[in-house]
């Protein structure tokens, strides 16, 4: 028994070995390989997943197309479980090991702020999707990552454009409730202040907590008593539907704002009609004709519930297919270059340009309100 | 404003009470912490949540399958891991490891059957909370309340008032001796973690209702392992009283100072506790405590 057991345990070794050497291999001189760090696996799969996705079904269409500068593209999927440091061993992993020459993901700033730091030694572009932390593409002494980009717009830009929205609708007073334990909700938390402050508006109550709390009604009943006009909420789907639900059941009964962390579609079913009436900004995800297509086209080849994420891995591999094309050259270097000067991509989530001063990308700010069971496009909002 | 904060403590405290007596139950018997336990809530939550949504049964009826289901995945813990490893008189410790292990197959296991999102129970109930003056008192937490202290009050009775009980007392006092004397200590074990499950499973269904049903809820297993360190390991009384105090205590920090230093102040009254009175508030012994 025992020794069956051992020839299995070396043969398990073995193959784990053999697969691991399989996959290590340069890639071929007929391809070019972009990497894709996130989370895979764990609370927040659901989105690394589609973006994954996305990033394959797009780059099978670019190769179904000839190809970019005739190789084809191999689009390399590691998981860095949302983790700071899993996700930096990934993007280190895919450089290393699989030689890919840039590197799409993640979707966290937590995960992206580190990444950044070591793309300035590895000088292999990374392009972060969701992660919309400043600190992402600048370190903190305003000095740029220069082989660090995104796809989306920042916390800053985000945070103050909902505060002038809800000021343009005139509100007056507001509460925030932080998520001090991720810089996305810090971020965007600030901003979120400072922007409403400048517009003349009183923030009546800025309270705190933590995700995996699950459980917020001690600072929901501090804010509560001040008795604000809007609350913002700059967290996760998940927790934003616990937290409009223990808000409601305290009896608070003013609107509710959130950010970008609300787009799924998920989130007004779990919600249970806590957040109805409530608004949010994010990317106009499949609300254009295009997009719609692209996510018709994504549930019939995965056959799972659609992600605006996916609509991130469509765009980032687009954006370094048109930047290598223009460039007509896949070395790092010359990607970096392109990525930087880029004045104008259109991808599926709308078009962008590429501030060459930071790195961040100039975009409109959609927003949208729940009705029912669904998150409803409202407008564009400049 | 107190008010309101205290009754939020106590309903964060119900819930830590369920699955922290379910550790007491366990500890009082085999002497180590079963890690596995979180998890056992957490499969309970899944099974109900299968029952309402594929078979479209009613909640109470799921949330009984929930139940039974979870006392099922306890006992098969017992009879297939822990059994062995107790009949082999492996150190304690062994155990321990037997239950980490088990806790990270039931949470990457689910992740994998039942995928990483969130998902919820249909609504069971048209009002979410009933207003007495300024305080307003969720009707979930009523329930969760009721059904926390129903089973508690029960398990109490079980434990001090009938034969079973009076063999549970006897193998945690001392195992060999209640074996010698006739009490089928297999079988009080087998009893003993399928009644833990069960009430692993009630406090998973309620979590569920309250905070949603994902892979890794069954984390919230920690702060209740915390509570009944806090309460005295192995006494199911001081595990409920250990819950509530976590609770409260948690709750007042957030809502009068400040969440970042809640865990700190937690874990700070958890050390002061253990350092005046190292067996807890209402332990009874002092060997090895996790």
């Amino acid at each position: 028994m025992k020794k069956l057991l051992m020839v299995l345990l070396v043969l398990s070794i073995a193959l784990t070995a053999f697969a691991a050497g399989k996959q290590e291999k340069q890639a071929a001189d007929d391809t070019i390989r972009i990497g894709y760090v996130s989370a895979l696996s764990g609370d927040t799969a659901l989105w690394g997943q589609a973006g994954l996705n996305g990033m394959i079904m797009t780059a099978e269409k670019i190769n179904a197309a000839g190809g970019v500068l005739g190789k084809q593209i191999e689009v390399i999927g590691l998981d860095g479980r949302g983790d700071p440091m899993d996700s930096v061993n990934a993007y280190n992993k895919l450089i290393d090991e699989y030689k890919v020459v840039a590197v799409v993901g993640t979707n966290f700033s937590s995960c992206n702020i580190p990444i950044a730091a070591v793309s300035d030694v590895k000088k292999v572009p990374v392009i972060a999707t969701a992660a919309s932390n400043d600190l992402v593409t600048v370190d903190e002494k305003g000095k740029l990552h220069p082989y660090s980009f995104r796809l989306c717009f920042i916390d800053s830009f985000q945070g103050g454009k909902m505060a002038e929205y809800m000021l343009d609708k005139g509100v007056k007073t507001a509460a925030i409730l932080t998520n001090i334990g991720d810089s996305y909700s810090v971020g965007v938390s600030e901003y979120t202040i400072a922007a409403f402050k400048a517009g003349g508006g009183t923030i009546v109550a800025a309270e705190e907590a933590n995700s995996g709390d699950n459980d917020f009604r001690a600072q929901l009943s501090k804010i509560a008593k001040s008795k604000p006009e809007v609350l913002f909420i700059p967290w996760i789907y998940n927790d934003v539907s616990l937290i409009s639900k223990q808000a409601r059941e305290l009896g608070l009964k003013c609107q509710f704002v959130g950010f970008d962390g609300w787009d799924s579609m998920e989130l007004p079913t779990l919600a249970e009609g806590a957040l109805e009436g409530a608004v949010f900004c994010s990317r106009p995800g499949f609300s254009t004709p295009e997009a719609k297509a692209y996510g018709v086209e994504y549930q019939a080849k995965f056959n799972i519930g659609l992600e605006a994420e996916c609509l991130y891995g469509n765009d980032g591999i687009l954006w370094l297919a048109q930047v290598i094309e223009e460039a007509g050259s896949y070395d790092p270097e010359a990607i970096r270059a392109g990525l930087e000067n880029t004045t104008f991509f259109d991808g599926l989530l709308g078009e962008m340009e590429n501030d060459p001063l930071t790195h961040n990308p100039k975009r409109e700010l959609a927003i949208f309100t729940i009705k029912g069971a669904d998150e409803v496009f409202v407008e564009m909002y400049n | 404003m107190f008010l309101q904060q205290l009754v939020n403590g106590i309903s964060v405290g119900g819930i830590y009470a369920l699955i922290a007596s379910g550790y007491a139950l366990i500890y009082s018997l085999l002497g180590f912490s079963n890690w596995a336990h979180g998890e056992v809530a957490m499969l309970g939550a899944y099974v109900a949540l299968l029952f309402t949504a594929s078979l479209q049964l009613p909640f109470i009826a799921a949330a009984i399958i929930g139940i039974g289901g979870a006392a099922i995945i306890s006992f098969l813990n017992e009879r297939l891991a822990y059994r062995r490893i107790r009949e082999n008189k492996a150190p304690t410790m062994f155990l321990m490891i037997a239950a980490m292990g088990l806790s990270i197959v039931f949470q990457n296991g689910s992740m994998l059957l039942f995928g990483a999102k969130f998902q919820k129970f249909p609504p069971i109930m048209p009002v979410s909370s009933i207003s007495i003056g300024s305080v307003h008192v969720g009707v979930l937490d009523l329930l969760t309340l009721a059904v926390a202290a129903v089973a508690l009050i029960v398990l109490e009775i079980v434990i001090t008032k009938t034969k079973f009980g009076l063999g549970i007392r006897a193998i945690a006092s001392n195992t060999a001796t209640a074996g010698l004397l006739g009490i089928n200590t297999n079988k009080m074990f087998a009893l003993v973690f399928a009644i833990a499950g069960a009430l692993a499973g009630m406090a998973g269904v309620l979590l569920g209702l309250k905070y949603n049903v994902y892979p890794t809820m069954g984390n919230i297993g920690l702060k209740a392992f915390i509570a009944s360190v806090f309460g005295g390991l192995g006494s199911v009384r001081g595990a409920i009283v250990g819950a509530i105090v976590i609770g409260v205590t948690e709750v007042m920090v957030s809502g009068y100072l400040s969440s970042g230093l809640r865990d700190l102040i937690t874990f700070a009254l958890l050390i002061i506790i253990l350092l005046i009175k190292p067996s807890g508030l209402m332990g009874v012994s002092v060997e090895e405590k996790a």
